[in-house]
């Protein structure tokens, strides 16, 4: 999942770079949700709610 | 002044200096994690996914001409490397915690930081450092209306220089795609901090 968040920024500058396209910044926002399904996905909740206290 | 304190022209070259100088971090995490033949955690990859869309918001300001919407573009990457950072390093700000059996030991050695410091702080400690930084600049950035001019117009060398910055983005981050498949294939990321590519086992 992470190669596929890196090839969508991947892609998206390389639409910037060439068609100067102005939707790069709804790919960004779909990036960090893959982000933050990664990062939930990364955490531990069987423990104090993923928190070493 | 004609153009206000801040012109379109000059926000663009300071957006400019701000996605090389992501790029130059992007690149030196490169030369870190080859020089000590570490690969990148998952927090780790989740912070440079952070750090290519703050260059990706400031790309757009080059490319298209500053907006509130780039700007916003950055700042929401920005909280969240800043989140991730900051769980990074509270997980490690404790050595006397036994992170297996999640008990407190006196064996310091026991919940030791992820990799090697650089100028005497871990990487996701400058993390926290760089993203702090980012919020602070954008802020400041902010506060020049008149680089929001529309139909301002575009000199040739900075239309020149901003293509070939963001050819730059397009090859590193497409680097970063590469090895990301390396070490991860399209499955979940090694947290072990070694040298074990996906693609070579």
């Amino acid at each position: 999942m992470m190669t596929v968040t890196f090839g969508l920024f991947a892609v998206s500058a390389f639409f910037l770079w060439q068609r100067k396209s102005e939707w790069g910044w709804a790919a960004v926002l779909i990036a960090l949700i893959l982000g933050i399904v990664i990062f939930m996905g990364d955490v531990d909740f069987s423990a104090n709610l993923g928190v070493q206290l | 002044m004609k153009d206000g304190i801040l012109s379109p022209a000059a926000a663009r070259v300071l957006n400019l200096v701000g996605m090389l100088a992501m790029i130059a971090v992007l690149i030196g995490a490169y030369v870190y994690q080859f020089s000590y033949r570490e690969l990148p955690c998952t927090l780790c990859q989740l912070q440079r996914v952070a750090m290519v869309a703050v260059a990706f918001g400031a790309a757009m300001n080059v490319m298209l001409g500053p907006s509130p919407r780039h700007y916003g573009v950055c700042l929401v990457s920005v909280l969240f490397g800043l989140a991730i950072s900051i769980r990074q390093t509270l997980l490690h700000i404790n050595p006397f915690f036994d992170s297996k059996t999640g008990l407190p030991t006196l064996a310091a050695t026991s919940n030791p930081p992820f990799g090697q410091p650089v100028f005497g702080l871990h990487l996701y400690v400058w993390g926290v450092v760089m993203f702090a930084a980012v919020i602070l600049a954008v802020g400041v950035v902010l506060l020049f209306n008149s680089q929001f001019k529309a139909n301002a117009p575009e000199p040739a060398w900075l239309a020149r220089l901003a293509a070939l910055s963001v050819a730059l983005l397009v090859i590193v981050v497409s680097l970063e795609t590469l090895t990301t498949f390396m070490e991860c294939g399209f499955g979940a990321c090694p947290n072990d901090g070694g040298w074990d590519w996906w693609i070579f086992r």
